[in-house]
């Protein structure tokens, strides 16, 4: 016999009480893979859509938190394309707006709203190149002024709209020329229209909310054509004189400093520190109640020979393979409700099924950690029982 | 036989326990001596100190005062005791105390973790040779609530052997076992403790039991009354 295995058989004396507290653990523990995951998958489809679309540089207002709560005079854009070292630009108006996916029956009829992503894009943005096209076509420059618009493919799953059907944004009705497949996570769920008709109707004339851009590095060092271009940009000035009140960084800053992200971020962990405390107040009181069931086994092994100090490794090895069993139950129930959360039309595809490896690594070695510390009590007051006590205990 | 330490496996000199509130002197001066090979019996009425005498001898606690000396060596001047106390001496409870998620094989392995270092194949095997020892080999795969009281107190007999101790403390090992289940257990008992050449000390209420020690002592208020032989 292993001294695994006899920790192993201890777990099996109430398996009861056993699978429950795995059961609760995994929950905890679950939901911190499940909201971490979710908040890591956010934040790397906007990295992998800065890379795939070779992103140089992402400028928004200054001091906007987001994309969506920032807003750029459009005036900057001709001026960025118009440098020798920019290759393209890609410039949005993006908002979330109110949607009807029908039309009111009757005069009585308000069909059911709900908000929709919708980026207004210019007709040159090179975004439109990674687009796949799985039904119908790419809009064009004359489709401007004609209200119509592109669907991503989870939009059009979720609310059964295809090429030709029509969707009513800010009170407009837009006719569906194409459904693609973006490797964005949320473009995938929004719908994407010519910039100017949108500016109109959103009462935002001659304003997007940011824009990205690609540089040509011709030098030997590709960091400072880019800094070099970063720089120009942010010495832009209006007609009036006055510089455009923009933040230019690069896309991994973007990211890291980004507002949206980081309260994902912190939201997740927030929700995840409450989640496991309260896993380790459950793995406190189920190793307590199993060090004191079993006092006199404790004084049986001491009276044998073993030390304390191989006492407090059963109680803290007992509390570990817990932490193990419900760090790899909670790992399944977190994949498996990304990928439930991602089926959902309620999401709009804007989460992604799957977790990263790294974050499932970090929940084991958290869950350690956790039964680590839920059972550093109890192994405390086992090795302290003196054999003579413990085994007179009843 | 109360000389001092020297010649005896086990020596208690003058040791004397009183319990945390006081009022009880469970030991009041206590001297005995165990010769290596030597089978010994305490007697006396309830209360008289015969289990905290083992307890002490079996340095599952300390002595308010006086000392324990194992083969000349005072006890109290070790700092392993725990693994003193899982190389050198084997434990018999009354109630067998076996872990009752483990089968026989598995329980008379336990005190293997702290012997000398073997594989888990050659922790196995031993026990298996333990358990065919007190009959019990074709038990070893049966958890102890699958075994009668008998037989549990046989694989706990193979379990205070794991580490092939000099010395079995017996605290009267046949007080829950009906008389045929007694006999048995003590027959082996004495088998093994002339084979293995043992120092026996067995705690005990019953005469039938101490007939067969080479040596009772007989208790009294926590004092030794008589350190005599039985024959």
């Amino acid at each position: 016999m292993h001294f695994a295995t006899f920790i192993l058989k201890n777990l099996t004396r109430r398996p009861t009480r056993t699978v429950l507290t795995v059961l609760g653990l995994a929950v905890s523990v679950g939901s911190m893979i499940a909201l971490l995951g979710i908040s890591e998958n956010f934040r790397e489809s906007m990295r992998d859509t800065f890379e795939k679309r070779g992103v140089d540089l992402v400028s928004v207002a200054s001091g906007a938190s987001d994309q969506l709560s920032s807003e750029v005079d459009e005036g900057i854009i001709d001026k960025v394309r118009a440098m020798p070292d920019v290759a393209g630009v890609d410039a949005a108006l993006v908002e979330l707006s109110e949607m009807t996916l029908r039309e009111p029956r009757d005069e009585n009829d308000t069909p059911p709203s709900s908000q929709v992503l919708v980026q207004a894009w210019l007709p040159d943005n090179f975004g439109y190149d990674d687009l796949e096209i799985r039904s119908g076509r790419k809009l064009t420059p004359e489709d401007a002024g004609q209200f119509r618009c592109m669907v991503g493919y989870k939009f059009a799953e979720n609310n059964n709209k295809n090429v030709g059907d029509t969707i009513t944004v800010l009170r407009h009705k837009f006719t569906i020329v194409g459904v693609f497949k973006s490797f964005n996570l949320f473009e995938n769920g929004c719908i994407i229209t010519v910039l100017k008709e949108y500016q109109e109707l959103s009462g935002r004339k001659n304003k997007v909310t940011g824009f990205s851009l690609r540089v040509n590095k011709t030098s030997q060092n590709p960091d400072e054509d880019v800094e070099r271009v970063r720089q120009r940009i942010l010495s832009l000035t209006d007609k009036d004189g006055k510089p455009f009140r923009v933040s230019v960084e690069r896309p991994q800053k973007y990211l890291n400093d980004a507002v949206h992200i980081k309260i994902t971020k912190a939201m997740a962990w927030l929700i995840s520190a409450v989640a496991l405390f309260i896993g380790v107040i459950s793995m406190l009181n189920t190793m307590a109640m199993s060090v004191l069931e079993r006092t006199q086994e404790i004084g049986i092994l001491r009276a044998v020979g073993w030390p304390r100090g191989r006492i407090v490794r059963m109680v803290l090895g007992e509390a570990i393979f817990l932490g193990m069993a419900s760090a790899f139950v909670g790992t399944i129930g977190a994949v498996a409700t990304t990928y439930l959360l991602a089926m959902s039309p309620k999401v709009n595809g804007f989460i992604e099924g799957g977790i990263a490896p790294w974050i499932i690594v970090q929940g084991f070695a958290i869950t350690i950690v956790l039964g680590l510390i839920g059972g550093a009590y109890p192994a405390y007051r086992a090795a302290r029982l003196m054999p003579t006590e413990a085994i007179r205990h009843d | 036989m109360t000389d001092g330490p020297a010649g005896q496996l086990l020596f208690a000199s003058d040791v004397r326990k009183t319990y945390p509130d006081g009022a009880v002197h469970a030991l009041n001066g206590v001297t005995l001596g165990v010769r290596e090979a030597e089978h010994v019996a305490i007697t006396g009425p309830s209360g008289c100190g015969k289990s905290t005498l083992l307890n002490l001898l079996g340095v599952l606690d300390r002595p308010d005062s006086g000392e324990v000396f194992f083969r000349g060596e005072a006890l109290s001047t070790r700092r392993d005791l725990d693994r003193f106390r899982a190389r050198q001496i084997g434990f018999v409870f009354q109630s067998f105390f076996l872990l009752p998620t483990l089968t026989a094989r598995e329980n008379v392995q336990v005190p293997m973790f702290e012997g000398m270092p073997l594989s888990a194949r050659e922790r196995a095997k031993k026990a298996d040779g333990l358990l065919e020892l007190v009959g019990m080999e074709k038990r070893a795969g049966h958890r102890p609530m699958q075994l009668s009281v008998g037989e549990r107190q046989r694989v706990a007999l193979a379990r205070a052997l794991a580490n092939d101790p000099a010395l079995l403390l017996a605290d009267e090992p046949t007080g829950n076992l009906d008389s045929e289940n007694a006999v048995r257990v003590l027959d082996l008992l004495t088998m093994l403790q002339k084979e293995r050449r043992l120092a026996l000390l067995v705690v005990t209420h019953s005469d039938d039991v101490a007939r067969r020690a080479d040596r009772v002592v007989r208790m009294k208020d926590g004092r030794v009354l008589d350190d005599g032989t039985a024959r």
